[in-house]
């Protein structure tokens, strides 16, 4: 098979930049490959995405030196609209990219763009559409739709114009569980039986790792690409099978959990599924009383009819599809968004927004607007009258590296952490976090972990509203699943999530029910 | 069924030929009914939420400029005949301005682009994105305002004024940016463009585009040949006039009001 995607000896920096975002790549991708870009936040995988269609270096300047070429074509000397019959990009968010209003057309705004014939065009638009599940939104106008209809039309887009290499940037970010399954099956489905090359960028691994044949390992600027299971076992945070694996010295490492359940079949089973006591602790005085809460957008009822609490001490997980009504319970709680019925109270009294309640908004780059990270955080404090600096919170979340950085010039992941300790800085006694882990890297969201844990304690408690299973699985001390605007199940992560088809973390379809974290296996076994 | 929206052609004339009537007359009977026209129009077919906040900026722009076109009386000399004079004008325009809001809130700026030949596509584009930038930007300014109140930080006074601008301008910038880029990747300019499902003349379209030709050309006429007052008039100041023809065709602007609605 031939190389569809090269770089040679690709070296570029930013505008501003003062080391290289990738240095000296040597890259050779075959035609029909299943590619994965894995690695810390910020470590150049964005950029190298962008620099397939020539994004990079020509919509960005900066220096570019070495070679890319695409199907055989320069990225110097091709614009990226002249790569676009070969090389379709799909940016990490995707809700921007849109360029017309319904959702049909957007689909064949690339075709008319290369001039695909009206016929053709109308088949493939319906083809697509069926792909990725899409028909029932044809008419809808892409401004309305949620996070993962977003991304699956932006997908579909990309599709219809019939690239031969498909880039994506983080494509399951804003997908629930079972969306995300859906857009890999279907991406496979196009590398298998269509020939296509895939190339995308992720950083939860366990939703794409079992999928892909190609690893490319980031780091700082540097790459390395092999066997999946080569690269993600020497980047020492895998998915939670593979991480389990390197704990127990499985040989070879597991990337699936049917490859962790033959592991596991020869060795010593773990005896009960454990107690954490921080989990099936007593209930303390309750934070948030939610009664009969019914709220809605416009002309559409988003929750009917929902009864909540939140004691002292609880990490409560939020799950449920793309739409099920999570942000919104959220902004309720913290006051931001009018309930049409029922009541909500913190502490007893109706929520004051930043004051009884912090909520970091999934869009997190709504809220930085000052020059260094150590003033986006100061901004919290200076607005409740604190006196003390920024420190602290930065070091909690392991940015203190990064406080006299511009948030502008930081990585997605990187953002996101910094408006989580701007809002965390407010010390309200209820933290709010709507999606907290796009674009973090694992060991970003460790340390993301340990500090909602901490919040917790101490007579506080935290929210987390989370498509990402894993991070449920590890963070949560209770977890509720809504769907149609109600809750549809309460109670202990290990039942909960054990009890789920779509919601099960890893350890649990390896293992069954109660067992949700790698650690807990190891220290049982051990 | 064609769910799909009225063609982008009869919204460019409706709101030329309600632009035009507002412009030949400074009578409040005529100005005021087509405010209360477009409204109609506008409350017919609004989508969505964003829509609805970009129609009541232009409202807003209009009252203020009918406000401040009559303050500028207070720089020469002030009598009843010259402010309501001023006022007339001030109303002319905020007409304008609410008719325009009414073609902004209804019609997708980047439909009309696939429309344009050929040649007038890259203007086109300018104009559309110069066009998106209204609503963009207000719903910017209402998330990143909900953004910084969930961490104690409120918009009121200029101090403040960075944390509401800063993210909205640049938020702003970084989503046109992404935008252009996602246009060219995905081939925008690369020549041999086709069309596809070109948007029919439905008969709703029809329904808004011909009634409102024939309303600008019952001003026109009366323009012309001078058979109504349009400019009533201020020293001294005598009450409006309101022929009824000219009516008529102030009502003949509002059909876009109960034709071709989207469904909700």
């Amino acid at each position: 098979m031939s190389d569809v995607l090269r770089f040679d000896a690709v070296t570029y920096v930013y505008p501003e930049g003062a080391r290289p975002a990738i240095e000296d790549v040597d890259l050779a991708i075959a035609e029909g490959s299943f590619a994965l870009a894995v690695g810390p936040t910020g470590s150049g995988k964005s950029t190298l995405l962008r620099a397939s269609n020539g994004l990079v270096p020509q919509f960005t300047g900066g220096t570019f030196t070495g070679r890319v070429s695409v199907d055989g074509r320069d990225t110097l000397a091709h614009a990226p609209r002249r790569l676009a019959d070969v090389v379709a990009f799909v940016p990490q968010d995707p809700g921007a990219s849109f360029v017309l209003d319904r959702v049909e057309d957007e689909l064949a705004y690339g075709m008319e763009n290369l001039g695909v014939d009206p016929v053709h065009m109308r088949r493939r638009v319906e083809e697509t559409l069926d792909l990725l599940d899409l028909p029932g939104l044809r008419d809808r106008s892409v401004r309305t739709l949620s996070g993962g209809e977003r991304q699956r039309v932006a997908i579909a887009a990309a599709l219809a114009a019939g690239p031969r290499i498909l880039v994506l940037d983080e494509p399951t970010s804003q997908l629930d569980p079972q969306g995300a399954e859906d857009v890999m099956a279907a991406l496979q489905r196009l590398v298998h039986d269509h020939g296509m090359t895939v190339l995308l960028a992720e950083h939860r691994l366990e939703r794409v790792a079992g999928w892909v044949d190609v690893a490319i390992g980031f780091d700082h600027g540097r790459v390395r690409s092999g066997t999946p299971a080569d690269v993600i076992g020497h980047l020492g945070s895998g998915p939670p099978v593979t991480r389990l694996g390197q704990m127990l010295g499985w040989d070879p490492l597991p990337l699936t959990v049917r490859a962790a359940r033959a592991a596991a079949a020869g060795g010593p089973r773990p005896a009960l599924p454990p107690r954490d006591p921080a989990r099936n602790g007593h209930r303390h005085g309750v934070v948030a009383e939610v009664r009969g809460l019914r709220a809605s957008y416009a002309e559409t009822t988003v929750l009917r009819g929902l009864d909540l609490d939140v004691h002292e001490g609880e990490v409560l997980a939020v799950m449920g599809r793309n739409g099920a009504g999570k942000s919104t319970l959220l902004r309720v709680l913290a006051g931001i968004h009018e309930p049409s019925a029922g009541q909500v109270q913190i502490l007893g009294a109706k929520p004051r927004p930043g004051v009884d309640v912090g909520l970091c908004p999934q869009e997190a780059d709504e809220l930085l607007f000052s020059d260094s990270v150590e003033h986006e955080v100061r901004a919290t404090l200076v607005a409740r009258g604190e006196a003390g600096g920024a420190g602290p919170w930065l070091a909690a979340l392991g940015i203190a590296g990064l406080a006299a950085r511009h948030p502008r010039d930081l990585s997605a992941g990187q953002r996101l952490l910094v408006a989580t300790a701007a809002v965390a800085a407010t010390d309200a006694p209820l933290l709010a976090l709507d999606e907290p882990t796009r674009g973090l890297d694992p060991a970003s969201k460790e340390r993301l972990i340990g500090f909602v844990r901490a919040h917790a304690l101490g007579g506080r408690a935290a929210v987390v509203a989370t498509h990402d299973v894993e991070l449920a699985a590890a963070v949560a001390t209770r977890v509720v699943i809504l769907a149609g605007g109600e809750v549809i199940a309460d109670g202990d992560p290990g039942a909960v999530l054990g009890d789920s088809r779509v919601f099960a973390p890893q350890m649990t379809r390896v293992f069954g029910p109660g067992w949700l974290t790698p650690d807990q296996v190891v220290e049982a076994l051990t | 069924m064609d769910r799909r929206p009225v063609h982008p052609m009869a919204w460019i004339v409706w709101a030329t030929s309600a632009g035009f009537v507002a412009f030949v007359t400074t009578d409040p009977v005529y100005l005021l009914l087509l405010w209360a026209v477009s409204w109609f129009v506008y409350a017919g077919h609004r989508v969505d939420a964003e829509h609805a906040r970009s129609f009541r900026l232009f409202l807003t722009g209009a009252m203020v400029a009918v406000a401040l076109r009559t303050a500028l009386v207070f720089f020469g000399t002030v009598s009843a005949a010259n402010t309501t004079f001023s006022f007339l004008e001030g109303l002319r325009l905020g007409t304008i301005l609410v008719i325009f809001g009414t073609f902004n809130a209804v019609t997708d700026p980047f439909g009309l682009v696939r429309m344009a030949p050929r040649h007038f596509h890259e203007p086109a584009l300018a104009a559309a994105l110069a066009l998106s930038i209204a609503p963009r930007t207000v719903a910017g300014v209402g998330r990143v305002r909900d953004a910084q109140r969930m961490r104690g930080i409120r918009i009121h006074g200029a101090r403040a004024l960075p944390a509401l601008a800063v993210p909205v301008l640049e938020r702003g910038m970084e989503e046109a940016h992404t935008l252009a880029e996602s246009m060219d990747a995905r081939g925008h300019g690369a020549g041999r463009r086709s069309r596809y499902r070109p948007q029919p003349w439905t008969g709703a379209a029809i329904l808004i585009a011909v009634p409102a030709i024939a309303a600008a050309a019952t001003f026109l006429a009366a323009s012309v040949g001078g058979w109504a007052v349009l400019h009533p008039q201020t020293s001294p100041i005598v009450w409006p006039e309101a022929d009824p023809l000219l009516l008529a065709g102030i009502g003949l602007l509002a059909v876009p009001g109960v034709v071709g609605r989207p469904e909700r």
